[in-house]
């Protein structure tokens, strides 16, 4: 498929370079001038959903062509094609594209290249970047890209289900994410919730387009042994895996045919729930005064969570570069943030904009996720960029939670069996073990 | 212009030959090189791989006995309300009409329907409660109740393609002469025999096609699963997706896809092969 693809896509190239050398070859642009238009290339791999994309043509970008009368061309690829045209185009020296956005694992994959500009000097007024973010985009001693929009998992409470708190734990602790929103609070809460209404309340995105294998790797798998993979078949591991299947018992078994929760949310099914901010959206939209969105519990090591950060960076020799830097400048104010986050969900970056929410379901949303980010205790993932390999990651922990939970396989077996295949994957893409 | 008569047919069926050529014949050789190919070379890795996970053969065993339950009660069914319907009553169009509104509804849109129905809080489930048959729900979905899963892609797919095969053997049944029903009447034939000995005979072209089509689905049977069962059911066509999808796996897609092709190959050749179509013009 992508034979042809890039079969048409030369062809067409082939053509347009007959027509533009047949047409105004003569005069070809070396210095733009003021008078000139400026078109910029931006390679997006995010916001590339066509809804999501319809959104940053007709209104983002819209928006700063009246402000600047920069014309911006967005174009949404997938992650491999963004890494070989940058590296393509860095080799040859010829650089078109003036603007990439990633998720910080390809970023920082590029920037180890050396194919990214240095932003250390750049100051954008009137924002203060979250600081986790502004650590994360530091590679190297250099500022390597300017960190954009964020995402991550939580968990979502029915207010129903406070009234069955175990002891000892008050509202106020899970809202919060004290010491004491540990899991095993989580264990005795669930089991509560079962034996006071007969039926299991808690769920998991464990459908097979589910999400499932985010929270092993990145959110209970730090949270009890400290890392996301370093220590896959540790002794901790395998107490982490016998507590997951006493908490699966009050999981609703029907979690493995689920791919979202904010449907079981609003169908009533359970009252506690881990899942994207994206794919909980809904339930909260829908229901604001049903819902609260937490922090996630802590474990033994502290509270793992998940992050996933994108960032804006020009590559190293782009044209246009004031242009660019323009731009990055128009998509991290806090006004466009905000308006970023009401139409598809990805949170602000810098500070100013968490204060400019307007009060609603995206407020509570956006309580609960600036609720994890500040706890204490927070062990964050970074989800790992192994390009074609990632699907193989995350089968390791799916097929670890199948065998163990479901299946009820022997878990110290299935985490020495599954343990070197996954310290493989690392190895195989020259990357340090997370 | 003019063009030679003798050339006309080929003019004619070129559009549907190009067809098939780019949407058949080319995927078709691409997921044979991706299958049987490694890093240009002529290879049964990807075979040996797939051959080894346990998923294939759990898929391969699921989507074979998916089939084995679901065409031979939908036929049956379907008989039956074809059968019901073929005689004159009041009502009868309206009858035909609700029992081919399923063929409307895409299985995504059916496995949905099944899923609110059956869900723990669901109608089936509310019903029972409150008539107070069961005390607590029954549970359809997850990995711990595949069986019931399994059940309940069972009745959904009755629910929605059992209309496709009563549509095509009501046709058979409405082009079955009255003569040779009345003559069988007149030598003293009871409605059993005239089944047995015209009707059955009579429909078997209707039948064949009928079971054909609905075999040749069921071996790509997906969505109503994918709702309902996820990958608790593991099926051909959805390991097929998950390993293409998720994994990115496009060599192991390539032999799950090239199996359900060889599947439904197989199994069209044998029904043409042992279900001979039998005329009674011609049978003397």
């Amino acid at each position: 498929m992508s034979r042809k693809m890039s079969f048409g896509g030369v062809l067409i190239l082939v053509l347009l370079g007959a027509i533009v050398s047949g047409c105004i070859g003569g005069e070809k642009t070396t210095t733009p001038t003021t008078t000139e238009q400026v078109t910029l290339t931006w390679l997006s791999t995010q916001l590339n959903p066509p809804e999501e994309r319809a959104f940053v043509q007709e209104q983002l970008l819209t928006e700063f062509k009246d402000q600047t009368g920069i014309e911006v061309n967005f174009i949404p690829i997938s992650y491999s094609d963004m890494a070989t045209r940058l590296e393509a185009e860095e080799q040859t020296g010829e650089v078109t594209i003036n603007l990439i956005a990633d998720l910080h694992g390809g970023l920082d994959f590029f920037a180890s290249k050396g194919w990214l500009e240095d932003l250390s000097g750049k100051t954008l007024e009137g924002r203060t970047f979250i600081s986790t973010f502004e650590k994360y985009a530091t590679i190297g001693g250099k500022k390597v890209y300017i960190p954009w929009m964020s995402a991550t998992y939580v968990m979502v409470v029915n207010k129903k289900a406070f009234e069955y708190l175990p002891d000892g734990l008050t509202q106020e602790d899970v809202m919060k994410g004290t010491e004491k929103w540990t899991y095993d609070a989580l264990l005795e809460w669930a089991k509560n919730l079962k034996e006071a209404t007969g039926q299991p309340q808690l769920g998991f995105p464990a459908g097979p387009k589910g999400l499932l294998h985010r929270f092993l790797h990145g959110y209970i798998y730090p949270s009890f042994t400290g890392y996301q993979a370093k220590n896959f078949d540790s002794p901790e591991a395998v107490e982490m895996w016998k507590y997951l299947r006493d908490l699966w018992q009050y999981v609703n078994p029907a979690s493995t045919t689920w791919d979202a929760m904010g449907e079981p949310l609003l169908r009533g099914e359970v009252l506690i729930a881990w899942d994207h901010t994206a794919r909980i959206k809904n339930a909260i939209e829908t229901n604001p005064d049903q819902f609260v969105v937490v922090p996630v519990p802590r474990g033994p090591k502290g509270r793992g969570f998940i992050l996933v950060v994108a960032g804006l960076a020009i590559p190293k020799g782009a044209p246009n570069a004031d242009e660019a830097w323009k731009l990055i400048d128009y998509l991290t104010k806090p006004e466009t943030q905000v308006k970023i986050l009401e139409n598809v969900g990805f949170f602000p970056t810098v500070q100013e904009a968490t204060g400019a929410i307007p009060s609603g379901p995206l407020k509570i949303l956006a309580e609960g996720v600036a609720a994890q980010s500040a706890t204490p205790d927070a062990v964050v993932a970074m989800i790992p960029n192994l390009g074609e390999k990632g699907g193989q990651f995350t089968n390791a922990y799916r097929t670890a939670f199948e065998r163990i939970v479901l299946k009820g396989e022997d878990p110290e077996a299935v985490v020495k069996e599954l343990g070197p295949q996954v310290r493989k994957l690392f190895e195989e893409m020259g990357q340090e073990i997370p | 212009m003019k063009i030679k008569s003798s050339y006309l047919p080929y003019f004619l069926v070129l559009p549907a030959f190009a067809y098939l050529l780019f949407f058949v014949g080319y995927p078709l050789v691409q997921a044979l090189y991706i299958a049987f190919t490694q890093n240009g070379q002529l290879s049964l890795a990807t075979v040996r791989k797939t051959f080894a996970d346990p998923y294939f053969w759990e898929a391969l065993k699921y989507t074979i006995a998916l089939a084995g339950v679901i065409v031979p009660s939908q036929v049956g069914l379907a008989l039956i309300l074809a059968l019901g319907v073929n005689r004159v009553f009041k009502g009868k169009d309206f009858t035909i009409y609700a029992l081919t509104i399923p063929l409307t509804i895409s299985d995504v849109a059916a496995g949905l329907i099944w899923y609110s129905m059956l869900s723990p809080s669901g109608f089936l489930n509310k019903l029972l409660l409150n008539i107070g048959i069961i005390n607590n729900p029954i549970y359809f979905f997850g990995y711990q109740y595949r069986h019931m899963e399994f059940l309940a892609i069972v009745l959904a797919e009755l629910w929605r393609a059992t209309s496709i095969v009563f549509v095509i053997i009501l046709a058979g049944l409405q082009m079955i002469s009255r003569e040779y029903l009345e003559a069988a009447e007149v030598f003293g034939a009871d409605y059993w025999t005239r089944l047995k000995k015209i009707v059955i005979p009579l429909l078997k072209p209707s039948i064949q096609s009928a079971l054909i089509i609905r075999t040749l689905f069921a071996m790509q049977i997906f969505g109503i699963v994918w709702i309902l069962a996820g990958r608790d059911i593991p099926i051909l066509a959805g390991e097929g997706f998950y390993r293409l999808t998720e994994l990115k796996e496009y060599d192991v897609a390539s032999i799950y896809a090239l199996v359900i092709a060889g599947l439904s190959i197989l199994l069209g050749a044998l029904y043409i092969k042992f279900m001979k179509a039998e005329y009674l013009e011609v049978k003397r």
